[in-house]
């Protein structure tokens, strides 16, 4: 019995002794930032030439669209910065504004853009408009609960484009960074 | 610490996979009562024995073939953002698991028959098993978004964790047929006390460029996670009576299963046997608190799409609902709560070896009747001092069939104590040295086994741990 304690005592002590761990700090957590970039496509708007030549008036179009999306509470309550990518092509005669009005619940315009486009053949217009820090408040994103589309046709109501469906498209998308943690 | 950072830890410890524990030390180390729970065909000797009560049996097991605690919260100075990214986002895979797996027996016993050839034995005990495996895709999803990454496909089958809280009862026969063959079977009654299941994901998610718009979102899913008995936890945790339902569930109140061990050992010589078994092959049918969740279908979404022209007439119409609405019914987040089965992590043990030495009893350091079939009125079996061999164990997993090669060295000395070295080759560790004792005083049996001593001088830093303990009273009889 005497080499039976013997045996277990090192067994135990060399465990004992070899057993150990570098210093953990768990409260390291509260550093870690998850504050990722997400990305999509927001609306996509497209008159025809042949519309806009029915329609006689300055604004051929306006419309408020209900826009929920950025009052979601969990978007609204994480976003850190944003940017919104318009892009506008103009395949019509015409020389075209478009101005876009972000309102809130009570329709109270929080921001506007106004784009203006020459008569086709013009180049694409692309516009970069930036949230946060570098940008615009983001009060304006959190808040928007609708979006006017007004399009003005700054030209005449006959001529048509010779370019295969021309009409005036508008594109966007957006890419918001969001605080996860 | 808050609550959230438990949980975090918790994530990062065992979300990974789902893993039982191999426990290379006790196969076949038979000395030990608790070896019939990992062969019920092992060579048993006892008359009976009897388990202490929560000491008969404890195992646990944490395990990650590529991370390790270490890696993440040492105290080093570095920013975990960077030590996060470097070691953990883009460094594992979906390949790569952290499993967790907690025995604790309760009750083990057994006794032999006027059949001196047929042992009976019985127990139960309480098994928590976690498999995870590191979901890759939904990682930079979480953490780096979907920014950027035009043409990129998320895969949203690398999602795949199963997990369970079960209480399981058994009773089991040994019988020796011949002085060469003894087999065994064991039927195991399972009570889950909670499940749950995500591994038959699939799908993806991707940005492409659009045909209308900028950016077209292309979402594929087939997602399902099926859970049973959360519910019940849940509410039990908010009227502080959570012990009351985990007993009520474990005994007999929860989800019930069947099962069944099988296992033989047989010797080609004197000196040399092979082993095997097949464990928990079995299922639970969960009814009485389950909930599936699932999210399934196709869809291509390029954000809200006006063509003023085919809307003239319509415009006042809710876009942005709509968008929702068409979503939802494409792509349905659904929940149910029809019952299902869950198949337990089959594990299958072979083993052959070869004993040398000089027999056991013959110089001993005790003269008691403690080797193989001594109890059983039969031809006695000779045990020798040394034996060694090899090992083999697989077990079925969430992404295919898993296995482990152990050597091993077993050394008795006299009756009363024996040692068991292994070597054991893994996906966790190639440096896994494990060692494990069993001592006998008298009628008290006590082992201890641990796994992995390599790592002990920084247990933190170890990808793989596991330990073994129990205590039994043992009987032989007398002639």
């Amino acid at each position: 019995m005497k080499m039976v304690r013997i045996l277990t005592l090192i067994m135990v002590g060399l465990l004992l002794v070899t057993s150990c761990s570098e210093e953990q700090d768990f409260d390291q957590l509260d550093d870690l930032t998850i504050t990722p970039d997400y990305e999509t496509s927001i609306f996509y708007v497209k008159a025809q030439e042949t519309l806009i030549n029915r329609v006689e008036g300055l604004d051929f179009f306006t419309q408020d669209f209900n826009f929920d999306a950025f009052e979601e509470p969990f978007f609204a309550n994480r976003v850190l910065a944003g940017v919104l990518t318009y892009e506008l092509e103009n395949t019509t005669s015409k020389p075209i504004e478009i101005r876009l009005e972000f309102l809130d619940e009570a329709e109270n315009v929080l921001d506007t853009e106004v784009f203006s486009m020459d008569p086709a053949p013009t180049a694409i217009l692309q516009r970069d408009v930036a949230y946060g820090a570098t940008g615009k408040s983001l009060d304006i994103i959190k808040a928007t609960s609708e979006i006017r589309l007004t399009a003005i046709n700054l030209g005449d109501n006959s001529s048509e484009s010779t370019l295969q469906d021309p009409a005036i498209v508008l594109r966007s998308s957006a890419q918001f960074t969001l605080d996860i943690r | 610490m808050r609550l959230c950072q438990c949980f975090f830890i918790a994530g990062v410890l065992l979300t990974l996979s789902l893993k039982a524990q191999n426990k290379q030390i006790l196969y076949d180390f038979n000395e030990i009562p608790q070896s019939l729970s990992v062969n019920p065909g092992v060579e048993s000797d006892f008359k009976w024995y009897a388990g202490v009560p929560m000491l008969s049996g404890i195992s646990g097991y944490g395990g990650s073939n590529a991370i390790s605690i270490n890696d993440i919260f040492a105290n080093d100075g570095i920013d975990i953002n960077i030590k996060f990214r470097e070691r953990a986002l883009d460094v594992l895979t979906p390949k790569d698991e952290l499993s967790t797996t907690i025995q604790m027996e309760y009750l083990s016993g057994g006794f032999r028959s006027e059949n001196p050839n047929i042992f009976y034995s019985f127990g139960g005990y309480l098994e928590f098993d976690n498999i995870g495996y590191w979901p890759q895709d939904y990682a930079y999803l979480l953490f780096d978004g979907n920014a950027d990454q035009l043409g990129r496909r998320y895969d949203l089958g690398d999602l795949k964790v199963r997990g369970s809280l079960v209480n399981v009862f058994h009773f089991g026969i040994n019988k020796r047929i011949d002085r060469n063959l003894t087999v065994g079977a064991r039927g195991k009654l399972y009570s889950a006390i909670a499940d749950y299941s995500s591994s038959t994901n699939n799908g993806h998610l991707s940005n492409v460029e659009g045909q209308n718009n900028l950016i077209a979102t292309n979402l594929n899913a087939d997602l399902l996670l099926r859970t049973s008995g959360l519910r019940s936890l849940r509410d039990a945790n908010n009227d502080d009576a959570l012990g009351n339902e985990i007993i009520s569930r474990a005994l007999f109140g929860g989800d019930l299963g069947l099962g069944v061990d099988l296992g033989f050992t047989y010797h080609l010589s004197e000196r040399t046997t092979v082993t095997g078994s097949l464990l928990d092959v079995g299922f639970i049918y969960h009814s009485g608190d389950s909930k599936s969740y699932s999210l399934k279908g196709n869809t291509s979404v390029e954000g809200i799409e006006i063509d003023v022209l085919e809307n003239f007439a319509s415009l006042d119409r809710d876009f942005w609902q709509e968008l929702v609405d068409e979503i939802e019914e494409v792509v349905p987040f659904e929940t149910d709560t029809k019952g299902y089965v869950s198949f337990r992590p089959t594990k299958l043990y072979a083993s052959i070896r070869n004993d040398f030495g000089e027999p056991v009893g013959n110089g001993g350091s005790q003269n008691c009747d403690c080797t193989a079939g001594s109890s059983g009125g039969g031809e006695l079996r000779t045990k020798y001092r040394n034996s060694f061999g090899g090992q083999l164990y697989m077990i079925n997993r969430p992404r295919g069939p898993q296995m482990a090669l152990t050597g091993f060295y077993t050394r008795r000395i006299g009756n009363a104590l024996a040692f068991k070295g292994t070597y054991t080759v893994d996906k966790f560790s190639k440096t896994n040295i494990g060692l494990g004792m069993n001592l006998q005083a008298g009628p008290v049996n006590f082992y201890v086994m641990a796994d992995n001593l390599l790592s002990y001088n920084n247990i933190a830093a170890t990808n793989y741990t596991s330990f073994q303990l129990g205590l039994n009273i043992i009987s032989w009889g007398r002639k």
